[in-house]
């Protein structure tokens, strides 16, 4: 059966098998296979030779080079810091208003800050910084615990409510659910305090019910959000005169704070980013702020 | 040829040919696969590493039922933009006790192998009942669902026993007591509580994850595991300081 | 097709589906509180369905012996049919997830439609459903021919189809229910793990037993790439999926090994069920397909040989390049790194060998679509692999992993060489399957090739943008020395080419479906029948009489 037979259009013999009508050529290996095969291989003798690559039991070839890529990567990060001294020195060691002053370093604030930001805090406060619901904006003037880039510095390193020793601590306490005041009380006091940062709120309530929510202001919430109830920064309490809340300004979310109380979470960042980037971020939020509305 | 005339009696002959095969495809795999059971540094020494708590793994395995995996990558690689964006690169022994491992080969989100603390649990939840309601850009999944539905926690013992099977160091006291640990981990003003931090560390979360004391729901066991992310040992951070200090 | 079973033969069937119903019956009992259950009650009905099927037709004739003079291709002719639904069910699966990329709420907030649960369902889908249909029913038929010898027995195959079928039922709807061990391209939990050793083993057998009894002194090519994809896709199986079950009742199970162990074991699985499931399979379909379609030679055995002794060996060293950079010693990636760019050579040598096959019969890839698509399938067998070996070196797997490159380089791989050479064997043996002169409307293949083409380029070349720039954009440094973006601006960056990848893969949908109908009309509009029997006695053909019809 095994007839060697030539194809008419190559000009090769077959092998002489046939199966189902299929028949194969017996043209040698074209050269050039050969010789990828063995510059590859070449290549990988000399990719083994160089390089970590044969394992020998219970170690392995180190390879000429003694090259690890933990190594490698940890002097790349090492020369990464070096290079970036020649600005990181002066951010870390100068004060934040000499670095406000220099436009060169500002520079380098604005573009390092903004994926610092978008990578770590974006997801709570936003691309933009203009918070949402439960998480505040960072580009008012309304700072809970102080705008100061010390202060800020301060509250990213903490956190607020946070497991870091230092944290800082603050509690709005739950009026409704823990039985401090009753139900129409805090009608009343949500109302007064919507009236505060809105007078169409407080125009369209009845003097009476804005007195009674003025004196149960009076008597539980001054301590914490202050006489005229613009807050307190040694306690994180918001003011609450301005046109900005963290959990939304509408009756019912006044209402929920004050009956169910909030105790808003910000992590620390104290091991996961080092202080030039803490400061980065602090200058960055800052400067965001003053270029906003 | 020689070779083409070993080729050519192997194919006349079925089982030579089986076995010809089977021989050619063992060996890539034998030479690979084993030196990483005999070579000691292949897993580097970590003393301060635990185990995951009985609502952790249960958190774990809805990780994977969910397919969080097909998202998100577990593995920080030596790369300087990786480390600079993430943190310090993964070390082996970080997965030690990951039956199966969760590196991942897609990263349509972020890598989250250094997740645990970076956000709040109250974030988690919120983020996972709609994460556009706090990313709006994002294209993750809602899973809503998951603030609804009570984990299973009864059979959680039989899951650690498994586990110690495939050689994970769980005692006997760890297995007897799991699922009530599960219940501990998220009622922390309950006797419950102190069973979690005495049997896996004084450094264990213990608290209602998803705001909800009481009965652990599938949103606590996730977030929960969520937040143990990157923390069961120390070792890759130190390494980072070692590295920076040669 | 059951009546084509011989009495012993409806009884044995009825003991194996009686065994199914049994096992059926204890997974739910014992898995009442698990997704298990739902297993159970799903092996039991498929138990029951069969028992029904085969006792409706118990007392029927026996088939008459002049069957054994012929070929046995009622398994192929389902298989095809088989591979079709799952084609276009996996396909809408995987076009629904890349739309959910676009839109994210697409999951109508339930919980089986999320992400992460419906990409697997798309991966198993295609390769193992559509793939694995594919390849059982033309192994069948290419065994059967090249061995000139009929299959040994007519339950073997079935048991094997089905089996396999349930397989991949219990796989998808696995997903949808959140049974996953999360190994990529092994996700099926341990109960269906095993119930695929079991197929496969009698898989091979059927192989060694046809071989047995071959007329030919050669085995031919297709058939050695056949059966190193059956070996060595069970060797890879079983390691990668050794697990410890939670109980009998549970659906859960947990890997032995874990970490790095783990993860080498998963690609040294995940990147061989590349190497044999996805292509050194379908290369035994291409080397029976392509010569017969063209009708013209393998180009050389000689390179055959080389090619094939060269993938078998060097594949199974490439798989550490899915861990580059990852906290897997450094030694192993260099091993995978090196292999992956010396198994260049063997597979462009592959792709050579198919490509200059056609040398003397282009005038017949001009005009005829189904080669065509055999052509198109070895052109992107070679570019795919070429990328591949590109991708396996350190630094430029460093700027494509985790990214959507990796994703285009599957798809290049999976629309452009896998479904290709698969519709254009489907099209070639369907007329002869079902004794047709051609297919019902060679205008639609027509109109499938060009819309595959269209869907392939779109996809993949939306990849490899969306995959080039998020890479670069995660590693792009600003002048001050620190990232310039962070990473959900680079979320936003893909949006265009999510939408891109989503058109194409709709195109590509359109193609198969259309494919679908032409095969279903095709099977049911007789045209003219030829002889049944002329083309397929398994007998010597006298040299030179063309064995098969000629193409439409
Ligand atoms: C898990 C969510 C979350 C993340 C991530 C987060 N924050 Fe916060 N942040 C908060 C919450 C919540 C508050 C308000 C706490 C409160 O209500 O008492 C806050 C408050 C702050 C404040 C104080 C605002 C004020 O009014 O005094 C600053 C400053 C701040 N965050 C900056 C940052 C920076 C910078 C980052 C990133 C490094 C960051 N945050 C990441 C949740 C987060
Ligand atoms: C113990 C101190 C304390 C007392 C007393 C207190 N608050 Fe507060 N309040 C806070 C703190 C702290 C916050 C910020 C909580 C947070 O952001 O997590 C807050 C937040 C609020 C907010 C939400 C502001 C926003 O931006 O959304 C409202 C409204 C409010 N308080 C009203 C009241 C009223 C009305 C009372 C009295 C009935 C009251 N508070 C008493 C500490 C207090
Ligand atoms: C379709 C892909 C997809 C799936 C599936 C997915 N995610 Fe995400 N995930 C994303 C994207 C994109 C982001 C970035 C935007 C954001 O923060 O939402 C993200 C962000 C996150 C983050 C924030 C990480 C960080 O450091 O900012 C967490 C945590 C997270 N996902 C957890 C999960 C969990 C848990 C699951 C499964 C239950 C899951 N994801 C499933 C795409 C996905
Ligand atoms: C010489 C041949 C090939 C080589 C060297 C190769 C190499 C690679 C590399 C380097 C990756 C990326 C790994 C990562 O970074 O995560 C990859 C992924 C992949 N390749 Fe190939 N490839 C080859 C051929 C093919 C072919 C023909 C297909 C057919 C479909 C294919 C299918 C895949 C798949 C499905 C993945 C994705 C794996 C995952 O889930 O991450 N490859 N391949
Ligand atoms: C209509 C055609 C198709 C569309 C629209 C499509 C779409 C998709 C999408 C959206 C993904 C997920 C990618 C991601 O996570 O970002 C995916 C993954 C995948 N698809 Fe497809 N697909 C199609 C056809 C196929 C076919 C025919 C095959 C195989 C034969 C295939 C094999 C795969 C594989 C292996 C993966 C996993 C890739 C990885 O993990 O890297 N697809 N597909
Ligand atoms: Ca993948
Ligand atoms: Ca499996
Ligand atoms: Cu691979």
């Amino acid at each position: 059966m095994a007839v060697e037979e030539r194809d008419p259009v190559s000009g090769y013999l077959t092998t002489g098998h046939e199966w189902n009508g299929i028949k194969e050529l017996n043209t040698p290996v074209p050269r050039v296979v050969y010789f990828f095969l063995w510059a590859t291989f070449l290549y990988s003798v000399v990719y083994w030779i160089l390089m970590p690559a044969w394992p020998l039991g219970v170690t392995y070839t180190k390879g000429l080079l003694g090259s690890d890529q933990r190594n490698i990567v940890a002097v790349q990060l090492k020369d990464a810091t070096a290079e970036r001294a020649r600005w990181s020195k002066l951010i870390e060691t100068e004060s934040f208003e000499a670095i406000q002053a220099d436009k060169r370093l500002m520079t380098i604030v604005r573009q390092t800050g903004a994926t610092l930001f978008g990578d770590n805090c974006a997801a709570c406060h936003g691309r933009t910084a203009e918070g949402g619901s439960g998480f505040p904006t960072l580009v008012s003037q309304a700072f809970l615990w102080g705008g100061t880039p010390d202060a800020i510095a301060e509250t990213i390193r903490v956190g607020i409510n946070s497991p870091h020793k230092d944290t800082r601590t603050s509690q709005m306490p739950a009026f409704g659910r823990d039985g401090m005041l009753k139900r129409e009380q805090i009608d009343d006091v949500v109302d007064y305090v919507r009236s505060l940062s809105n007078p169409a709120v407080g125009k369209a309530i009845a003097p009476a019910k804005l007195a009674s929510g003025k004196a149960v202001f009076t008597d539980n919430c001054v301590a914490c959000h202050g006489e005229n109830a613009t807050g307190n920064i040694e306690l994180g309490a918001p003011n609450l005169r301005d046109n900005f809340s963290i959990y939304g300004g509408d009756a019912q979310s006044v209402f929920t704070t004050v009956w169910g109380g909030r105790q808003g979470h910000m992590p620390s960042w104290d091991s996961r980013l080092s202080a030039l980037d803490r400061k980065i971020l602090a200058l960055y939020l800052v400067n965001l702020r003053a270029a906003g509305p | 040829m020689g070779f083409l005339g070993l080729h050519y009696r192997l194919e006349r002959k079925t089982m030579s040919l089986a076995i010809g095969i089977i021989i050619a495809a063992s060996i890539g795999g034998l030479i690979e696969i084993v030196p990483l059971f005999t070579i000691h540094q292949t897993v580097e020494d970590a003393p301060d590493m635990r185990v995951y708590t009985p609502l952790e793994i249960a958190g774990r395995n809805i990780y994977i039922r969910e397919g969080c995996y097909a998202c998100h990558s577990q593995m920080i690689r030596t790369l300087r933009d990786e480390v600079e964006r993430y943190g310090p690169y993964s070390l082996a022994v970080e997965s030690k006790y990951d039956h199966p491992m969760l590196w991942g080969s897609k990263r349509t989100g972020p890598d989250i192998a250094r997740l645990g603390g970076k956000y709040s649990d109250e974030w988690h939840v919120k983020h996972l009942i709609n994460p556009r309601d706090v990313v709006p850009e994002s294209v993750m999944p809602p899973y809503a669902y998951l603030t609804r539905a009570k984990v299973r926690v009864d059979d959680l013992g039989l899951h650690l026993a498994a586990l110690r099977k495939v050689g994970v160091p769980y005692t006997d006291e760890m297995i007897a007591n799991a699922s009530n640990d599960a219940y501990g981990q998220t009622s922390p003003d309950t006797p419950f509580a102190e069973g979690v931090t005495k049997r896996y560390g004084e450094a264990t979360n213990v608290r209602a994850f998803d705001g909800q004391p009481g009965e652990p729901t599938e949103m606590d066991a996730l977030v929960a595991y969520l937040q143990i992310l990157g923390k069961l040992t120390d070792a890759a951070h130190k390494a980072k300081t070692a590295a920076a200090g040669e | 097709m059951i009546a084509q079973l011989t009495k012993s033969e409806r009884q044995l069937a009825l003991i194996i589906l009686l065994a199914l119903t049994i096992c059926g019956l204890a997974m739910a009992i014992a898995g009442r509180q698990d997704p298990l259950g739902v297993h159970g009650a799903i092996v039991m009905l498929a138990g029951i369905a069969g028992i029904f099927g085969v006792i409706y037709v118990y007392y029927e004739p026996e088939p008459d012996e002049a069957r054994l003079a012929l070929y046995y291709d009622d398994p192929t002719k389902v298989a095809i049919i088989l591979a079709m639904i799952w084609a276009v069910l996996g396909m809408f699966i995987g076009d629904w997830v890349a739309w959910q990329l676009v839109f994210p709420n697409l999951t109508f907030d339930a919980s089986w439609s999320s992400f992460g649960r419906i990409r697997p369902a798309h991966t198993s889908a295609v390769i193992f459903g559509f793939g694995g249909n594919a390849l059982i029913g033309t192994s069948l038929y290419v065994l059967q021919r090249t061995s000139r010898a009929r299959l040994p027995d007519q339950i073997s195959p079935w048991f094997v189809l089905l089996g396999y079928n349930l397989f991949c039922v219990l796989a998808a709807t696995g997903y949808l229910m959140g049974v996953t061990q999360s190994k990529e391209y092994a996700e099926p939990e341990w109960y269906a793990d095993l119930l695929l050793v079991i197929v496969w083993v009698v898989y091979f057998i059927i192989y060694l037993r046809t071989l047995a009894r071959r007329k030919e002194p050669h085995i031919y090519v297709a058939n050695w790439y056949y059966m190193a994809f059956i070996l060595v896709v069970a060797i890879l199986h079983t390691v990668n999926n050794l697990a410890m079950p939670v109980s009998f009742g549970h659906a859960k199970s947990y890997s032995a090994f874990s970490g790095v162990q783990d993860a080498m074991t998963q690609w040294w699985y995940g990147h061989n069920a590349v190497a044999f499931f996805l292509t050194a399979g379908f290369l035994g379909m291409m080397y029976y397909y392509l010569p017969v379609r063209a009708g013209r030679p393998i180009y050389s055995y000689r390179m055959s040989i080389i090619s094939f002794w060269g993938i078998t060996f060097m594949y199974m060293w490439a798989g550490s390049h899915h861990l580059h950079y990852t906290a897997l010693p450094q030694w192993v990636q260099t091993l995978g790194m090196t292999f992956s760019v010396m198994l260049l050579v063997p597979s462009w040598a592959s792709a050579g060998n198919a490509l200059l096959t056609l040398n003397g019969a282009w005038y017949k890839v001009r005009d005829d679509a189904t080669l065509r698509f055999m052509m198109v399938a070895a052109v992107f067998y070679g570019l795919t692999t070429f990328e591949g070996s590109f991708m396996a070196i350190r630094s430029v797997n460093s700027l494509s992993h985790y990214t959507d490159w990796t994703v285009g380089h599957v798809h290049a791989g999976a629309l452009g060489w896998v479904a290709m050479i698969t519709f254009g064997s489907i099209y070639a043996s369907v007329p002869w399957l079902w004794k047709r002169e051609r297919m019902y409307s060679p205008a639609l293949v027509e109109w499938h090739f060009w819309l595959a083409v269209a869907g392939l380029f779109t996809y993949v070349f939306a990849m490899w943008n969306s995959g080039i720039i998020q890479g670069l954009m995660w590693r792009t440094y600003n002048d001050s020395g620190t990232l310039s973006y962070s990473f959900i601006e680079t979320v936003v960056a893909m949006k265009p080419y999510y939408v891109a990848r989503a058109i194409g893969g709709l195109l590509f949908l359109a193609g198969a479906v259309v494919g679908s109908y032409n095969i279903w009309m095709t099977i049911r509009t007789a045209g003219q029948p030829v002889d049944a029997r002329a083309a397929d006695l398994p007998v010597t053909q006298p040299a030179g009489v063309p064995a098969l019809q000629p193409g439409e």
